[in-house]
């Protein structure tokens, strides 16, 4: 089958997965890029999220066909020595338990933030539906809060 | 989460073998009283600490991160006693090993039961007790003195009434030759600097850029991975399944019926 090319974290690659392999396992399997998370397989959960053209999208039921042409920036992408507002936020107030939700909740923070740069409780709430086992919650909104203080 | 590069048990043991590379100190729990260096006696110790000499403090951490905050709070239980830079602070996860037995979970290699701390409590303090003593005389001896006019603070010795100064990883190589010491006194809870106190969590920088090393993102040569099909009803149990099209995808290998369902496994 022909290769499909898309953009990842700034480099142009391409893979030769089939059509309707979901963006997630190119990301993890073919491109090694194991930051991006398997959680529920089904679009629920967003432990797969990653930014599509700058919008937070979850990847485990985005096929790869679909991105072709497309730019897509993982945890590993967003920025270089976790520099990221976000990131800093994330680390000054101690967010992540286990972790595992993680990189999917800042990756859907930081597409929140680049949309509406000083989000509201209520818009945070409405715009940050990935779940955390954890119950990190309180923290992930302090951050974001955080966040929009210093970008 | 892991470290990216946990220490196996064999570069532990190349490590210990080279003394130069810095201060190995092994333990046992409960009894962290049978201190031997690595180098001495290398055999497989329950947890590990690890001074270089570019004044890293490595702590092998023998339990589970699952949240709760393990990988930082058995660090610090060594780190006051030691009197470490608490900003040197690395860790790694211990590979498996009878010798990582959790004295209070039956003898297993586990984490659970808010079991991990109450079992490292007195031994990681010791170890990190017996690390500083040695680090102390090592420098009394360099600078012929004695070791009672000398502290640790902060990653090194200090001779207060000449005001002179050794890091640790300048004293490595000494304290390595120096005799393990026995029943060093613990502080008291009063003197504590780093206990008692709010650091930040050891494992939170890896869990922000996506390098935190899950269960899911092992890869080990020659690895299959099998998903399970499960009843959608509880106790639901196979009739029958038609392995046909499964086989046909790419990278499947087998399909098997398990006690909880249909294994469907495939090249990792």
């Amino acid at each position: 089958m022909p290769p499909i090319t898309f953009t990842v974290n700034g480099k142009s690659r391409s893979v030769s997965d089939s059509a309707d392999t979901p963006l997630l396992w190119v990301l993890r399997d073919t491109l090694g890029l194991t930051g991006t998370k398997f959680g529920c397989g089904i679009a629920q959960c967003g432990a797969c999220t990653v930014h599509l053209d700058g919008v937070a999208t979850r990847s485990c039921v985005t096929p790869i066909a679909a991105v072709a042409g497309k730019r897509v920036t993982t945890i590993e992408g967003l920025s270089p020595n976790r520099s990221h507002a976000v990131q800093k936020a994330w680390i000054a107030e101690d967010v992540p338990q286990c972790g595992y939700c993680q990189s999917g909740q800042i990756m859907a923070a930081a597409a929140l933030l680049a949309k509406n740069a000083n989000p509201s409780d209520a818009e945070i709430d409405a715009a940050m539906t990935n779940i955390c086992r954890c119950g990190t919650y309180q923290r992930i909104r302090a951050a974001i809060h955080r966040a929009a203080q210093r970008a | 989460m892991s470290a990216r590069t946990p220490l196996t048990r064999r570069e532990f043991l190349e490590t210990s073998g080279a003394a130069s590379a810095g201060l190995l100190i092994g333990f046992h729990l409960p009894s962290g009283s049978r201190f031997r260096t690595a180098a001495a006696a290398p055999l497989a110790p329950n947890a590990w600490l690890r001074i270089g000499a570019d004044e890293s403090v490595l702590v092998i951490v023998d339990r589970s991160e699952m949240g709760q905050g393990v990988t930082t709070a058995l660090p610090m239980l060594l780190a006051e006693e030691l009197d470490a830079d608490w900003s040197k602070i690395k860790i790694e996860f211990a590979p498996a090993d009878k010798a990582y037995a959790n004295p209070l979970l039956f003898g297993m290699q586990a984490t659970g039961g808010s079991r991990s701390v109450r079992a490292a409590y007195t031994p990681l303090r010791k170890a990190g007790a017996a690390a500083r003593e040695m680090l102390v005389a090592a420098a009394a001896e360099t600078w012929g003195v004695d070791k009672s006019a000398c502290h640790a603070d902060k990653g090194a010795v200090i001779h207060a009434p000449s005001k002179r100064v050794l890091t640790y990883g300048k004293l490595v190589a000494k304290a390595a030759t120096v005799p393990l010491p026995h029943d060093v006194p613990l502080k008291d809870p009063k003197e504590w600097k780093i206990l008692g106190t709010r650091v930040r969590r050891l494992d939170t920088p890896p869990k922000v850029d996506g390098s935190a090393q899950f269960g899911i993102d092992v890869k080990v040569p020659g690895m299959l991975v099998a998903v399970i099909a499960r009843s959608p009803v509880f106790g639901g149990k196979v009739k029958s399944f038609d392995a046909t099209k499964a086989k046909a995808v790419p990278g499947v290998r087998q399909v098997v019926q398990i006690s909880s369902g249909v294994a469907v496994v495939a090249d990792g």
